[in-house]
């Protein structure tokens, strides 16, 4: 095993994986034919979470991201492997609180930016021991 | 090489995950029933609070502090274990690679890493386990599971300096590490080892090294013994192990939310746990033929004392085995009567399944007598509906609706990873 295997790190979601997933018609007359191009379905989990281990639900209260089309109520799944890129939508934690904003690094400056002309921009020094970030916000699951 | 991964109060460390106001705060989780303190953080150490302290009797400390205290919240606590476990046998690229010898512990082996690479590699499992998990572990790597313990030992000991990370390599950086570390922390010295070792003059785990194999195996319990000082030598003598796959017994055992004087309240529990331990029967295809249960009365002159007076035990053999909980449930139920004296306080019981074999009965067994087969499907039926509902809500009346006995958890958090209705909120 090399040293610098670790460095990295990738983890594809569902790893088990076995043939009686895919479904069959059950059909006793005509309708077997379909059976060769049954296929397996679509699994959200699979789809939706890339690295089990490290993949967390959230529930957002308030809206203070209704910009960025995510709501009162509504479920994030967030990935605490992946690198808070600026840009991304992240959960941070502050002064002991956790919040969900995104991210905007400069070279000496971190700013938490709210999508809604609500509530204020947060702007911390890049040393800062009290701002964290907790994971980043991958999807957000909205009920229609 | 071979490493060991152990999570940092790991309670602690799962409860402030969801609470990252209490990061550097002190924090102590208390077992069940609210019983005594099971993990403590860093600083809760730090303001004295003990192990294993009954949680009345740390109380005033606790307010003293402001140290926050959570009830046992294992929904939680298995779930994160599960995710640090999958993120190392990830890293390793290899299942076997991994053995989990407890629920915030783990061997990992490191193959023919080169030394000098041996740090980096560490560091990098512990910080990849921190950042996928948010769980910080310490890491002893050495040639042997009892010098990597050692080296984990001396990393916890002195978290600033060695970040959490120890290796002892050479033989001379184990050496001087055996020399720092007294023989009563060496690992499968227990505390009656340790007494007779400090008596002989022997305080030191390098002192222990230097005896010869074969007083080992006299002094120090046999092969056991011997294995120890070769392991202390750098001699590997544990390799690793697999998962006990098929269990032999199988017990569920639970202290009481209260005191529990009527001998309903004790058949619903034993019903209950008979059930739980039934369905653990199921799931390693087993079948059991003995059954025992035991009850565990308070002493008489309790309110001096504290203690729990001696367990009180019968059992039966069944004509034959079986995994069907109907079947379990009635026999111990009526071992109850046997056992229950009416006047006693009781505190604790629990009911072990033995005498194990394959359950003939499973599904698909060209075998199996035909009523035997519909017991089994009802069986995996009701298994299926309260592994995917949670919460028992399938159960044999005899488990009781009231459940006066039920564990007490008044300081639990949110189940915040395993229910969908208990998930962090973030604002």
């Amino acid at each position: 095993m090399e040293g610098d295997y670790f460095n990295e790190t990738s983890y594809r979601g569902t790893k088990k994986f076995s043939q009686q997933d895919v479904k069959t018609a059950d059909a006793t007359g005509f309708g077997a034919a379909a059976d060769d191009y049954m296929e397996r379905g679509i699994d959200l989990n699979e789809q939706l979470i890339r690295n089990k281990p490290a993949t967390f639900f959230m529930r957002v209260r308030g809206d203070a991201m209704t910009g960025a089309g995510i709501f009162d109520g509504d479920t994030i799944i967030v990935d605490r492997s992946l690198k808070a890129e600026s840009g991304k939508v992240v959960v941070a934690t502050l002064n002991g609180e956790m919040l969900i904003r995104r991210l905007e690094k400069t070279f000496n400056k971190v700013r938490l930016l709210p999508e809604t002309p609500k509530h204020a921009t947060i702007e911390v020094d890049a040393s800062c021991d009290s701002l964290g970030i907790w994971g980043v916000v991958t999807y957000s699951i909205h009920p229609v | 090489m071979k490493a060991i991964v152990d999570c940092n109060s790991f309670y602690c460390s799962c409860e402030r995950l969801f609470r990252p106001d209490l990061q550097q705060k002190p924090v102590v989780v208390l077992s069940n029933n609210d019983g005594c303190i099971v993990s403590r953080s860093d600083e809760a150490k730090a303001a004295g609070v003990g192990m294993a302290v009954p949680y009345f009797e740390a109380r005033p400390l606790i307010q003293q502090h402001g140290i926050t205290a959570f009830s046992s919240n294992y929904n939680l606590y298995g779930d994160m274990s599960w995710r640090v476990m999958e993120t190392l046998r990830h890293l390793l690229g290899n299942a076997t690679k991994v053995e989990v010898y407890s629920v915030d512990e783990a061997f990992i082996d490191l193959g023919d890493i080169p030394a000098e690479k041996l740090y980096d590699t560490a560091m990098n499992i512990r910080q990849t386990v921190e950042q996928w998990t948010g769980i910080s572990v310490s890491i002893g790597v050495a040639p042997t599971k009892t010098l990597a313990k050692l080296a984990n030992f001396l990393a916890k000991k002195n978290k600033a300096a060695t970040q959490c990370v120890k290796v002892l390599a050479t033989r001379e950086e184990q050496v001087t590490a055996m020399r720092q570390t007294r023989v009563s922390n060496v690992w499968g010295v227990g505390w009656a080892y340790a007494k007779k070792l400090i008596d002989l003059g022997i305080t030191s785990a390098w002192e222990l090294s230097t005896m010869p194999e074969e007083w080992g195996y006299t002094n120090l319990g046999g092969v056991v013994g011997a294995r120890l000082i070769r392991e202390l030598n750098g001699l590997p003598s544990r390799e690793m192990e697999k998962p006990l796959v098929t269990k032999k017994m199988i017990a569920t055992t639970r202290m009481f939310g209260q005191p529990v004087t009527d001998i309903n309240d004790i058949k619903e529990a034993i019903a209950t746990y008979t059930s739980r331990a039934a369905e653990k029967l199921r799931r390693q295809h087993s079948a059991a033929k003995v059954i025992s249960v035991f009850i565990v009365p308070r002493e008489q002159n309790y309110e001096v004392s504290f203690r729990r007076g001696a367990t009180i035990s019968s059992h039966i053999t069944l004509p034959a085995a079986t995994s069907s909980t109907n079947e379990l449930i009635k026999p111990a139920v009526q071992l109850v009567d046997d056992l229950y004296e009416q006047g006693k306080v009781y505190k604790k019981a629990g009911v072990m399944l033995a005498g194990l074999e394959p359950d003939e009965s499973i599904q698909g067994n060209l075998f199996a007598a035909g009523p035997q087969k519909y017991q089994r499907l009802l069986m995996d039926m009701m298994d299926n509906i309260n592994f995917s509902m949670r919460d028992d809500v399938l159960k044999f009346a005899a488990s009781g609706l009231a459940r006066n006995w039920k564990m007490r958890q008044e300081l639990r958090s949110k189940r915040y990873t395993t229910r969908w209705e208990e998930l962090y909120e973030v604002r």
